[in-house]
């Protein structure tokens, strides 16, 4: 008897939810709990889990919007039968396993993990084994890389490595990476039935070295809009772009009015000198995700930026004072990230609007502080955070900033590492930035951007001076954090800044 | 008269290029320096050619096979005479033809050596010694080539001949030797080894039709003995000779050896083709060639801003349907167009009997590139079509990558392989693999099925029928 798995209620006024991603294939043998699908609503997205061990039979098509209470799938327990046999006779296999390099004939099937919550592609961004290679299990086979992190790719059974997906080739979470021609007796989970095979096949089918070939009639039609190949989805057999393809293909820019018949030198403007090549490269999914983001905060949030100065000189005498021993005592040197990164904690203590993060239509208040610091890293900006840090000491913060950008660097930042921070700093002025408008984090609520420190004149009790100068800009939430609260915010990291003391006295 | 586009020569580009102009609604005049239009191909090359092939091909036919086939008939005769009187209708059909299209397309044409006044000016010099001057805002140059002669013994048009004269003998030669083995002294040879002669084929290079796949020439050079040829590869002529009614050809092995002397009444030079600029005036609109051809940008824009160059008269092969592409390239490009000419898919021939045709990549080439690939070959023997029609000579090569199994090269020997390679063709420009033409249905029986078998022998080496 199949059980059934209906949408269930997920919030007092959601009525229907969109199947985002079936994570699983139809025919799959699914685990009780095991995480089958995610389901959007327009708050949130959620993660739907089987009821049940059996095979998967899915009713609604990802991309359908099902209301509360449908049928979206069923689940049959009497298939797991065979399956759970499969396995634990795959399990027997290692005592009799005598002879090590012959294969089993069993194939597992490497496919892209969950990573994480909102994660929902991955590119390859390396096979550090060739195809054919013998791996074993455990070995890191590949280096993927996701919108948030770089993670190493375990083999997950010991045998012949056949490479399914290529390098700089983007996957959806389930796509097939590789196989693994299983040459001992390591267990073939059971989850490769022939129907995942027969999907894999269709996947495959329409991806080839000919994908987005143009046929001569395509060409030239495509030259004519101005449209690159790359850009077009091909329709034909192995992704070809056919005719009809590039008739509907759409310029990304409106394309050169077509020159009349007998314009008299129409192709003389052709050559002038000089290259005029472009290259069209696949954004990688961290590119494609800063992009969505980016635009999304500006979009969906009422964002505007409060501007401040410091004067840099109490710190940076202190810094100077004390820096050898620091490092000494330490063995870290004493920077300003510290400074900043205790100011700010406690001007968040005492503006906690400003710490807080918008849910639906609730704010959320954070009675701790982790701040995302923003590192750029060969691969694009990345915002590892330090958790707690309105507890930790000067050298605590420093430690943890090196670790953080130095893992941020080796691309070794783990998702963990990188999510949930409630406030976030970023220092444009390391390349040289002398005043910008930093834009928020989400869901965060403010960021603070720092800037180069100039020498400037200021007028100190009647005088002109010179002092090392650097502007403060803070971008906030409008919809969450007041004018007031912003300002004095800044204001109050200022004045700590240009007085230490006030950090240890917390006044 | 004013013209948008000037085409000055009628050959398969030029006509070809003048026909897509004026269907793009360009008032366009064409200059042909003979009296008819279809400049070598129609004229004095392949039709022609064609034409005397076939001819001879029936003749051989008679004199050979139709016993075999039941058909009894006293001994056949050569009427050379009728021979090249039907030639000259099939061609003056076809230069009819083109006059046609001409008219049809309000194409003017004007009869004359074309020669440059300035880049917007073309005077018309007529064998009358009239002169006509025209203006026009672009040219395409389309004046194609003629014979190369070798540079110790210039053509004298009666014993030292090119393949022009070779269409028009009078006699059947005793001995005809020929001087280049490639595409035009094939077929020449054929010709007058069919009707009888004695053929003697002399090559520089190391083997028949160098330019294309080594085994092409090696079963050429098979069938060519088969027909009574007698073939010299690696040779080096040293000298020609005419005297009266006798031609003396002398040549020496390139890698040493005896020295050989051959007598013969008849011989074709048939070295190669030279770009064909004289009295065009070039130099009147600061154009020079660089070994004869018309430097071209890869629009096949010379350096003057208004003129075009297409066919012979450029670089790459000397194929008639080489010079269609980029007449119509050319014309489409002066529309605001953006057309194409995939090049390394345009197809080569040879109209021998069994003939050679082959596209893309010969595996040489692939060597030499280091490229992974794979061949599949199947016999014309093991084919039942070639069995009923007893051409069971040759046989289809398939060339693919080793990893995509892309097909890279097709090579054909074998009857009706000049028709079948257009479907090669086809599969290459949409990058088809060699399993994607394996399991496309053909047609039982005909020769096109040793193409899906040569398919199937390189996908994955498992041919049905062999």
């Amino acid at each position: 008897m199949a059980i059934q798995i209906k949408v269930p209620a997920v919030g007092e006024s959601i009525t229907e939810v969109t199947i985002a991603n079936w994570l699983k294939k139809d025919g799959d043998v699914v685990k009780l709990d095991e995480i089958i699908a995610e389901l959007e609503s327009d708050k949130a997205t959620f993660e739907l889990t089987a009821t049940s061990e059996g095979v998967l039979k899915i009713l609604k098509p990802q991309g359908s919007t099902v209301p509360i209470g449908e049928l979206l799938c069923e689940i049959d327990p009497s298939g797991q039968a065979p399956s759970q046999a499969a396995s634990n006779a795959a399990v027997k296999q290692p005592v009799a396993a005598a002879a090590p390099a012959k294969t089993t004939g069993g194939i597992k099937e490497m496919k892209v993990p969950t990573v994480g919550e909102s994660i929902t592609e991955v590119t390859i961004s390396s096979w550090l084994k060739k195809d054919g290679d013998l791996v074993k299990l455990d070995e890191i086979i590949a280096e993927v890389e996701s919108d948030k992190a770089t993670f190493e790719l375990p083999a997950e059974a010991t045998g012949i490595l056949r490479i399914v997906a290529k390098e700089k080739e983007s996957l959806p979470i389930g796509g097939l990476i590789c196989k693994i021609e299983v040459t001992d007796g390591t267990a073939v989970s059971a989850s490769t039935p022939a129907s995942a095979a027969s999907g894999v096949a269709a996947v495959s089918g329409d991806k080839s070295y000919a994908s987005g070939h143009p046929s001569p009639a395509a060409a030239k039609i495509l030259d004519e809009k101005g449209v690159a190949a790359a850009q077009v989805q091909g329709s034909g057999v192995g992704g070809r772009i056919t005719k009809e393809d590039a008739q509907k293909a759409q310029a990304g820019q409106a394309p050169k009015p077509a020159e009349s018949k007998t314009a008299p030198s129409a192709a003389s403007v052709i050559s002038a000198g000089g290259t005029r090549n472009t290259r069209n490269e696949k954004m990688t999914s961290l590119r494609r995700t800063i992009a969505k983001r980016l635009v999304a905060v500006k979009n969906e949030t009422a964002m505007l930026t409060t501007f401040n100065e410091v004067d840099m000189k109490p710190i940076m005498d202190l810094r100077s004072k004390y820096k050898e021993q620091f490092k000494e005592k330490f063995g870290v040197g004493l920077g300003f990230m510290s400074f900043f990164t205790k100011a700010v904690c406690v001007a968040l203590k005492e503006f906690p609007a400003v710490n807080a993060s918008v849910n639906g239509d609730e704010i959320v208040y954070h009675d701790y502080c982790d701040i995302s610091i923003a590192v750029s890293t060969p691969r694009g900006l990345v915002v590892p955070v330090i958790r707690n840090a309105e507890m930790l000491s000067f050298n605590q913060i420093e430690s943890e900033v090196v670790r953080l950008a130095g893992r941020g660097r080796d691309g070794k930042l783990s998702i963990d590492e990188m999510t949930g921070g409630t406030f976030s700093i970023t220092n444009g002025g390391v390349f040289g930035s002398m005043l910008s408008t930093p834009i928020l984090n989400p869901p965060q609520s403010a960021i603070l951007g720092m800037h180069n420190i100039v020498e400037r004149p200021v007028a100190k009790n009647g005088e002109v001076v010179i002092r090392p100068i650097m502007y403060l800009a803070l971008s906030y939430d409008h919809r969450i954090v007041d004018g007031r609260e912003s300002v004095s915010f800044l204001v109050r990291v200022k004045e700590m800044l240009e007085d230490p003391g006030r950090l240890i006295l917390g006044v | 008269m004013q013209y948008n586009v000037t085409v000055i020569g009628s050959g398969p580009g030029g006509y070809v290029a003048a026909i897509r102009c004026a269907q793009l609604g360009m008032k366009t005049a064409i200059i042909e320096k003979y009296d008819t239009l279809g400049g070598t191909c129609l004229n004095v090359g392949c039709i022609p050619s064609k034409a005397l092939l076939d001819s001879s091909e029936h003749f051989l036919n008679a004199k050979e096979h139709f016993a075999e086939h039941g058909i009894d008939i006293p001994a056949p005769k050569v009427n050379i005479g009728q021979m090249i009187k039907r030639k000259s209708a099939v061609v003056k059909a076809n230069v009819d033809g083109i006059a046609f299209l001409m008219k049809k397309n309000k194409i003017d044409v004007f009869h004359g050596i074309g020669s440059f006044v300035d880049k917007n000016t073309i005077e018309i010099k007529s064998k009358d010694g009239k002169v006509t001057t025209i203006t026009t805002e672009k040219v395409i140059i389309a004046t194609g080539s003629k014979p190369t002669p070798l540079p110790f013994a210039a053509f004298d048009g009666k014993r030292i001949i090119s393949s022009t004269e070779a269409l028009e003998l009078k006699e059947v030669p005793k001995h005809f030797i020929v001087i280049g083995g490639g595409v035009i002294g094939m077929e020449l040879g054929s010709v007058y080894a069919r009707l009888g002669s004695k053929v003697t084929v002399i090559e520089f290079l190391d083997g028949l039709i160098p330019t294309m796949d080594g085994t092409m020439g090696k079963e050429l050079l098979k069938v060519a003995k088969k027909l009574g040829m007698e073939v010299f590869v690696g040779h080096k002529v040293t000298a020609l000779e005419s005297k009266g009614n006798e031609v003396t050809v002398k040549a020496e092995p390139k890698n040493g050896g005896p020295a050989l002397e051959f007598n013969g009444d008849y011989c074709l030079v048939s070295i190669g083709r030279r770009p064909y600029t004289d009295g065009l005036g070039l130099d009147k609109i600061g154009i020079e060639t660089v070994k004869g051809q018309v430097p071209v940008n890869e629009h096949l824009k010379t350096k003057v801003d208004n003129i075009w160059a297409i066919g012979d008269v450029v670089r790459g092969a000397m194929l008639a349907h080489k010079a269609e592409e980029e007449g119509v390239f050319v014309a489409e490009q002066m529309a605001g167009q953006k057309p194409h000419v995939n090049y390394l898919l345009i197809p080569g021939v040879v109209y021998t009997w069994p003939e050679v045709a082959s596209v893309g990549y010969t595996e040489e080439q692939l060597k030499e590139q280091g490229k992974q690939y794979k061949t599949g070959s199947f016999p014309y023997k093991a084919l039942g079509r070639a069995r009923a029609s007893m051409d069971t000579d040759g046989l289809v090569k398939v060339l693919a990558d080793k990893q995509t199994d892309e097909i890279l090269g097709v090579h054909i020997i074998g009857a009706r392989a000049a028709d079948m390679i257009a479907a090669a063709v086809t599969a290459m420009e949409f990058r088809a693999s060699a399993e994607d033409v394996a399991r496309m249905s053909h047609a039982h029986p005909t020769y096109m099925e040793a193409v899906k078998e040569a398919c199937l022998a390189a996908t994955a080496n498992r041919p049905i029928h062999l």
